[in-house]
C-alpha cells in the first residue's frame, strides 16, 4: 500500500501545473466552505448570547395568568415557591434570575416604539454586565426605580440621551391603562434584531406600571452549568412542577409573545407555567442561521459539482497519460484492485492535501476577519445580531468540512479508476497516446 | 363695620350659590343615568362610521365600517369594508367577549374589551352603549364654561371590581342640553391619556325604545401621550330598525367577511 501512495504522490508532483489549479480548486471551495460555516457558528454563538442576555435564560419557568378567559399575562404569580422547586430538581443550575415581561410603547416629545420590557434586578444579573456594551451612561443605575436603558436604536429613534425622560403606556392585566415616567440611565450599542424589541427597567417599576405583587415575576430564568443539559433539565422541570401541583402548558416551541392568540383562545382562567428553553425562546430568528447554512449547502453542492468535473476530468487525462504505464504495471502482475487504489489513492492524497491547505486558508481569513472587527451595516446587523462581522471556528466542522470534500473527490474518482483498473495489459501497452 | 358687614353677606352669598351648583350623588347618579338612557336604544342599531387616524410621520388613514348593536346582551359588531386591506376584518363581542377576526388568516382572537380599536385612538366603548351609570361612581367638579356653553363638570371614578380602560373620566356636560361636549380620560398613574370632543349631538326616534335617541356625529379623539395622534370618528346614517336574529355569531361575520 506504501508504494501506491508513494507512486500517486510522485504523479502528483510530476504533473505539477494540473495540480495546482486542481488542487486549487478545491483549497478555494475548502476555504469559503470553512468561512461560512464559520460566519454560521457565529452567528448560532451570537444569537445564543444576545438571547440569553436579552430575553430567555437557557431554560424558562415562565407562564400565563387569565384573569378571565380571553385576558392573559405573562406572569408567574408565588414565584417564590416555583423556584423552590426549580432549585431542588435542577442541580445542573448555575445560576437563576427572575425577570419580568411586558409589552409596551416608549414615548418621547418626538417618538415612540413599540417594544418588549425586561424588568430586571441589575445587581443579580451577571449576563446583561458580560454582554451589554454601554456606549452612554452606567448599566448600574438601572438599581434606581423608575428609570430605564435603552439601546443605541431605539435611543436614535427616540432622539434621547442620558438623563431625559420617558413615558412607558400599556395596560395592565385587568386592561386599565397605565403609564410610567422613566429616566434613560443607559444607552447600549446594538445587538441586532433582539435589542430592537427590547428595553430594560427596574422590574419594581415594572411592577408598578403592571400593578403586578412583589411576588409575580415573568419568567424565572434558569442558566446551566452545561448547554447540553438543557433537553434533560427541561423534561426533568415540566414533571417536578406537575409533581408539586403546578398547572404546566403542553410544549409548544415558540417564543412567550407568539402565545398569546393561542392562549387566550383557551377557555381556562387562573395559572398555568409554561416550561421554554432558549431553542425556543429566538426560534423567530434562528431562521437566519437556517437560511445561512441553506446557503452553504447550496453554494456547497454547486463548487463540488464543479470540482467533481474538475477531478473527473483530471483523473481521465491522468489514466490516458499514463494508459501504457497502466499496461505494463499489469503485465509484471499489478492486480486490477491495486491499479484502481492507485488511482483512488492519488485523488484521496489531492483531495486532503487541498482541503487541508483551504481549510487553514478559511480560518486565517476568518482570523482576519475577527481582527479587523468589520463593522456591518444596520440591515445586515438586523440578521448577525452583531454591529461587526463575526467568525467563530468550531475545530469539528472544519474537520468534517475537510473530511466531507476529500470524500467526495475521492469517490468521484472511482469511476474513472475502475474504468483504468478494466485496462486489458496488452491493449494498454499498444495506446499510444 | 358697615363694609365689614357687606364683606360677609357677600361671602354668605357666594357660599350659598356654590353650594347650590354642586349636585348631591343622588343627583349626580341621576344624572349619569340620563346621560347613559340617552344613548341607549333599547333594541337594534347599525351605523356607517368613518374613523380617520393621525399619527406622526404616517399618512392619514380613513377606515369605514358599518357598526351593529343590539341593546339584549350588549352584543356588537365592527364590521370593516374599507379600505381593501381592512375589509372583511374586525370585532364580535359577544357574552363580554371581543373578539378579533381577520379574513386573510381566517382566525378569530379574543381581545380585550378595552384594546384600541384597528390601532386607532378609539376603543370598543366609543362604538357602544353608554353605560357610565353602572361603571363608575360620580362626584361633582361644579359649574364651568366651555367655550360659549355653560356646563357642569363631573369626575367619574371606577366602581371595585370593574374593569375599564380608564379608571378616571371627566366630563363637561351642556348644563342646558345635556349633551356631552367633552371628555378626558385618565390612566392609573393619574395621567391624562385622551381628551374627546363631542362636536354635535342628533336625534332621531327610536321605535323599540318609544322615545328619542341620541347619538354624537362627530367624535374627536385626542392622544395625550403621544400628542401628535389623533382619530376622528364620524357616525353616518343610523338605523334603529330591527336587524336579523342571527347576526351576532361568527359564521354571520365570517359570511360578511368574504
Amino acid at each position: 500500500m506504501f508504494h501506491l501512495l508513494l507512486i500517486a504522490v510522485r504523479s502528483l508532483a510530476q504533473h505539477r501545473r494540473r495540480t495546482f489549479l486542481l488542487g486549487g480548486a478545491i483549497a478555494v471551495v475548502t476555504a469559503l466552505l470553512v468561512v461560512l460555516l464559520e460566519l454560521s457558528t457565529g452567528l448560532r454563538a451570537t444569537i445564543l448570547r444576545s438571547a440569553t442576555t436579552l430575553m430567555t435564560g437557557h431554560v424558562n419557568v415562565a407562564g400565563f395568568y387569565k384573569v378571565t378567559a380571553g385576558q392573559s399575562a405573562p406572569v408567574v404569580t408565588q414565584y417564590t415557591k416555583v423556584v423552590d422547586v426549580v432549585r431542588k430538581s435542577v442541580p445542573e443550575l448555575d445560576y437563576l434570575i427572575e425577570r419580568g415581561r411586558g409589552w409596551a410603547r416608549v414615548i418621547s416629545e418626538t417618538g415612540s416604539v413599540q417594544v418588549g420590557i425586561g424588568g430586571v434586578d441589575i445587581q443579580h444579573e451577571p449576563g446583561l454586565h458580560q454582554v451589554l456594551r454601554i456606549r452612554e451612561g452606567n448599566l448600574d443605575d438601572l438599581a434606581e426605580p423608575n428609570t430605564i436603558l435603552l439601546f443605541d436604536d431605539q435611543a436614535t429613534k427616540l432622539e434621547v440621551k442620558v438623563g431625559d425622560l420617558l413615558t412607558i403606556s400599556a395596560p395592565t392585566p385587568r386592561g386599565v391603562s397605565n403609564t410610567l415616567d422613566v429616566r434613560v440611565v443607559a444607552i447600549a450599542r446594538d445587538l441586532g434584531l433582539l435589542s430592537r424589541f427590547n428595553v430594560f427597567v427596574p422590574i419594581s417599576s415594572l411592577q408598578a406600571l403592571y400593578q403586578l405583587r412583589s411576588d409575580t415575576t415573568g419568567a424565572l430564568m434558569l442558566y446551566l452549568k452545561n448547554l447540553k443539559a438543557v433537553p434533560a433539565v427541561h423534561a426533568r422541570l415540566r414533571e417536578a412542577l406537575q409533581a408539586a401541583g403546578y398547572a404546566v402548558m403542553d410544549d409548544n416551541p415558540k417564543a412567550f409573545w407568539m402565545k398569546f392568540d393561542s392562549v387566550n383562545r383557551e377557555d381556562w382562567t387562573g395559572q398555568k407555567l409554561d416550561i421554554t428553553n432558549w431553542d425556543d425562546e429566538v426560534s423567530f430568528v434562528t431562521y437566519t442561521v437556517t437560511a445561512l447554512d441553506m446557503l452553504t449547502g447550496i453554494l456547497t453542492f454547486v463548487l463540488l459539482i464543479i470540482i467533481a468535473i474538475g477531478v473527473m476530468n483530471t483523473m481521465w487525462i491522468s489514466i490516458r497519460e499514463r494508459t501504457r504505464e497502466i499496461g505494463t504495471l499489469r503485465a509484471i502482475g499489478m492486480q486490477r484492485r491495486r491499479v484502481l487504489w492507485m488511482f483512488v489513492l492519488e485523488a484521496l492524497v489531492l483531495g486532503l492535501i487541498s482541503t487541508s491547505i483551504g481549510a487553514l486558508l478559511g480560518t486565517a481569513i476568518c482570523a482576519l476577519l475577527n481582527a479587523a472587527h468589520i463593522a456591518v451595516p444596520i440591515g445586515v446587523q438586523l440578521f448577525l445580531m452583531n454591529d461587526t462581522l463575526t467568525l467563530l471556528p468550531d475545530p469539528a466542522k472544519i474537520l468534517g468540512a475537510v473530511l466531507f470534500i476529500s470524500f467526495c473527490t475521492t469517490a468521484i474518482a472511482l469511476f474513472p479508476s475502475f474504468l483504468a483498473a478494466r485496462l486489458r495489459p496488452i491493449s494498454a501497452m499498444h495506446y499510444i497516446g | 363695620m358697615h363694609q365689614l358687614a357687606r364683606s360677609l353677606a357677600l361671602l354668605g352669598l357666594l357660599l350659598g350659590s356654590s353650594a347650590q351648583a354642586l349636585m348631591n350623588q343622588d343627583q349626580l347618579l341621576q344624572l349619569l343615568k340620563t346621560l347613559d338612557d340617552r344613548q341607549q336604544n333599547n333594541g337594534d342599531y347599525r351605523a356607517l362610521v368613518y374613523l380617520e387616524q393621525k399619527e406622526k410621520d404616517q399618512t392619514d388613514v380613513i377606515r369605514e365600517a358599518i357598526v351593529y348593536r343590539r341593546s339584549e346582551d350588549q352584543r356588537l359588531i365592527i364590521l370593516f369594508t374599507k379600505p381593501k386591506s381592512e375589509q372583511g376584518k374586525g370585532y364580535l363581542r359577544v357574552d363580554k367577549n371581543l373578539w378579533s377576526y381577520d379574513p386573510n388568516v381566517g382566525k378569530w382572537e379574543r381581545r380585550t374589551e378595552r384594546e384600541r380599536i384597528a390601532g386607532t385612538d378609539s376603543r370598543r366603548a366609543d362604538f357602544d352603549e353608554s353605560r357610565l351609570a353602572e361603571e363608575y361612581d360620580p362626584s361633582d367638579d361644579g359649574d364651568d364654561k366651555l367655550g360659549s356653553y355653560n356646563v357642569h363638570r363631573l369626575t367619574l371614578k371606577v366602581k371595585p371590581n370593574v374593569d375599564v380602560a380608564f379608571p378616571v373620566v371627566k366630563l363637561w356636560v351642556d348644563t342646558a342640553t345635556n349633551n356631552v361636549l367633552k371628555r378626558q380620560e385618565f390612566a392609573l398613574s393619574g395621567r391624562l391619556m385622551r381628551t374627546l370632543y363631542y362636536p354635535r349631538w342628533q336625534k332621531q326616534f327610536s321605535e323599540s325604545k318609544k322615545g328619542d335617541f341620541w347619538y354624537p356625529p362627530e367624535i374627536r379623539i385626542y392622544d395625550e401621550v403621544e400628542k401628535a395622534n389623533s382619530t376622528i370618528v364620524l357616525i353616518k346614517t343610523v338605523d334603529l330598525r330591527s336587524l336579523e336574529t342571527n347576526i351576532f355569531t361568527k359564521a354571520w361575520f365570517e359570511s360578511k367577511s368574504r
